[in-house]
């Protein structure tokens, strides 16, 4: 029916295209526009065979560059293709060559179509030709024989420069996806049988079905600590960003909220750090707080004050006060309160006698002494402690 | 036992105890955003694509946690020509635990208890989260040919399926002769 069509209604497409490629198409059940279309590919591509970097120009422009170890490797196979065509147009006599890539690439086309990839005949010529252009070199490269692993191998670059047209998307989804969630996985954890499944649900599974594998139920040894298969990551990544988005979106609100509504207990690490950061600096700000947090950084300021002659040490206090390191030791922070009182006291005698403000700088010397001493030794316990 | 899931709450982290929970019972969205309902939906859309042979399952109303079942008794079995209904529950941490199935059709086998509780082991303790419900239909399906006789429900029924088979498979074709058509 198709084939009439085009016998009716296209006297440029009869003439351009071989009987052998027509029926082909007529087999893969292309309407007349497809063939229109073929037919423009076939008519030019001859012209650009010779034409290597405009080819490979155009191969750079469709996968943009990226940080992407696959789509990398894609790009620098296209190039080593080519040459390997170039090497071939040498060995062979070109009328052969012509004739044999023309049935290579219908027959290419055809694989590809066949393999239940209706979207790239609605995507209409640019994918159509991109298409072709990508298996050219390689089925020419490996003549009739392997056409069909070339198409196919092409298939994966030609899906990752149009980002719609992949022969075998949904097996692949149905392979990467997980069997607990039944979605992609997110973050694929592999179990030691070998199963995958997205890290949360495989941690899920163990805490609340116990430590077996969900779909051999093989032990799991400790599915606490269960790791991302980097690789199967990647590839899922590149594969399905559309699904990764929107599921790392989910995961972005859903422990949002989780935090909003217990901050105590939130879910990602990172935002622990920031919930004793606050009560960090509620610490800071809160009255009590202000000499617990001298005492750790008063050990440096001391030694200097103690090895300074201590001329006016209360001014000296007030500033090194100011620029506090928090830290959360209430007994230290009692005692140094307490200490620190005592030592105002002495100070504010001062002016009474000279003999008192002499002995008081002495007790003040002496309490400072003491309170650097305390403070280091804190801080080595604190640092043994963390 | 069963008090509803959560009605867009985060299955993960609650197992169950949602927000949406206020007194009573409450009904979960059917646009769910819980782990719970998004793989229910998901398993509703693949029977819906390609359901297992002699099957059929689908939410019971709006609410998708609550599903009805029919089972085609297999030819070869005195369940031919009978259809079965059954319930489905799922629970508000489905995956992590598996569904309720209770048949409401009065069934003659050893492994169906008379108020129409299953005993299927995938059911209880071998459950695993990597099950779907297509795969529970197909256990219950070759319950139907390959009674289950060393952990009987009924041990009368497992008794006579070992001793008399002829005289059990009558009595359960006459059954669902009774019962299921």
């Amino acid at each position: 029916m198709v084939n009439e069509a085009g016998n009716n209604g296209d006297d440029k497409v009869e003439g351009l295209l071989s009987p052998k490629f027509r029926s082909v198409a007529a087999m893969a059940g292309w309407d007349e526009e497809a063939l229109l279309m073929a037919s423009l590919v076939v008519e030019d591509t001859p012209d650009r065979l010779p034409k290597q970097k405009k080819r490979s120009d155009l191969l750079h422009f469709k996968t943009p560059p990226t940080n992407s170890r696959r789509k990398r490797r894609a790009q620098k196979r296209s190039p080593a293709s080519i040459t390997a065509t170039v090497l071939d147009l040498d060995d062979q006599d070109t009328a052969k060559q012509e004739s044999e890539k023309k049935e290579a690439e219908s027959t290419s086309i055809e694989k590809l179509d066949k393999k239940g990839d209706e979207a790239l005949e609605e995507q209409g010529c640019s994918v159509v030709t991109s298409s072709t252009k990508n298996i050219e070199p390689e089925s020419i490269e490996k003549a009739d024989t392997k056409v069909a692993e070339a198409s196919e191998e092409q298939g994966c670059s030609v899906s990752f420069s149009s980002s719609a047209a992949f022969p075998s998307i949904d097996r692949l989804r149905e392979e990467l996806s997980c069997a607990i969630c039944l979605e992609i996985c997110f973050e694929p954890s592999t179990t030691p049988c070998g199963h995958s499944f997205c890290k949360k649900c495989l941690r899920f599974a163990a805490d609340k079905c116990g430590k077996k594998c969900p779909k051999c139920r093989q032990l799991i040894s400790n599915g606490r600590s269960c790791t991302v298969n980097t690789v199967l990551w990647n590839t899922i990544q590149l594969l399905f960003p559309k699904e990764v988005e929107t599921r790392n979106a989910a995961a972005d609100l859903s422990s949002r909220e989780a935090k909003r509504h217990s901050p105590v207990r939130a879910v990602a690490t990172h935002s622990n750090v920031t919930s004793s950061r606050t009560t960090r600096v509620l610490l800071l700000n809160s009255p009590e707080s202000g000499p617990s947090s001298q005492e750790r950084r008063n050990s440096h300021a001391m030694r200097r004050q103690s090895a300074r002659a201590s001329g006016m040490p209360s001014r000296n206090r007030d500033i090194s006060s100011r620029r506090e390191l928090p830290s959360q030791d209430g007994d230290a922070a009692l005692a140094l309160r307490m200490q620190r009182e005592e030592f105002m006291e002495s100070f504010r005698t001062r002016s009474s006698a000279d003999e008192q403000y002499r002995s008081s700088l002495a007790l003040a010397r002496a309490n400072l002494r003491a309170m650097a001493s305390r403070a280091i030794n804190i801080r080595v316990r604190g640092g043994r402690g963390s | 036992m069963y008090s509803g899931a959560p009605s867009g709450g985060i299955a993960i982290g609650g197992g169950g105890g949602g927000r949406g929970r206020g007194g009573g019972r409450t009904w979960p969205s059917t646009t769910s955003v819980s782990t719970s309902g998004k793989r229910i939906h998901k398993e509703m859309t693949e029977l819906s694509m390609e359901a297992p042979p002699d099957c059929a399952a689908g939410p019971k109303g709006d609410n998708i946690y609550h599903w009805v079942a029919t089972l085609f008794g297999p030819p070869g079995t005195p369940y031919k020509g009978g259809i079965f209904f059954l319930d489905i529950t799922f629970p508000s941490d489905y995956p992590f635990k598996p569904p309720k199935v209770v048949f409401k059709t009065r069934i003659y086998h050893c492994n169906v208890d008379p108020s129409g509780n299953v005993s299927l082991d995938i059911l209880t303790e071998n459950w695993s989260p990597a099950l779907t419900i297509s795969k529970v239909l197909l256990a219950l399906r070759s319950m139907f040919t390959n009674p289950e006789t060393y952990k009987p429900v009924v041990p009368g029924i497992a008794h006579l399926y070992l001793g008399d088979k002829a005289k059990h498979d009558e009595i359960a074709a006459q059954w669902t002769l009774r019962f299921a058509r």
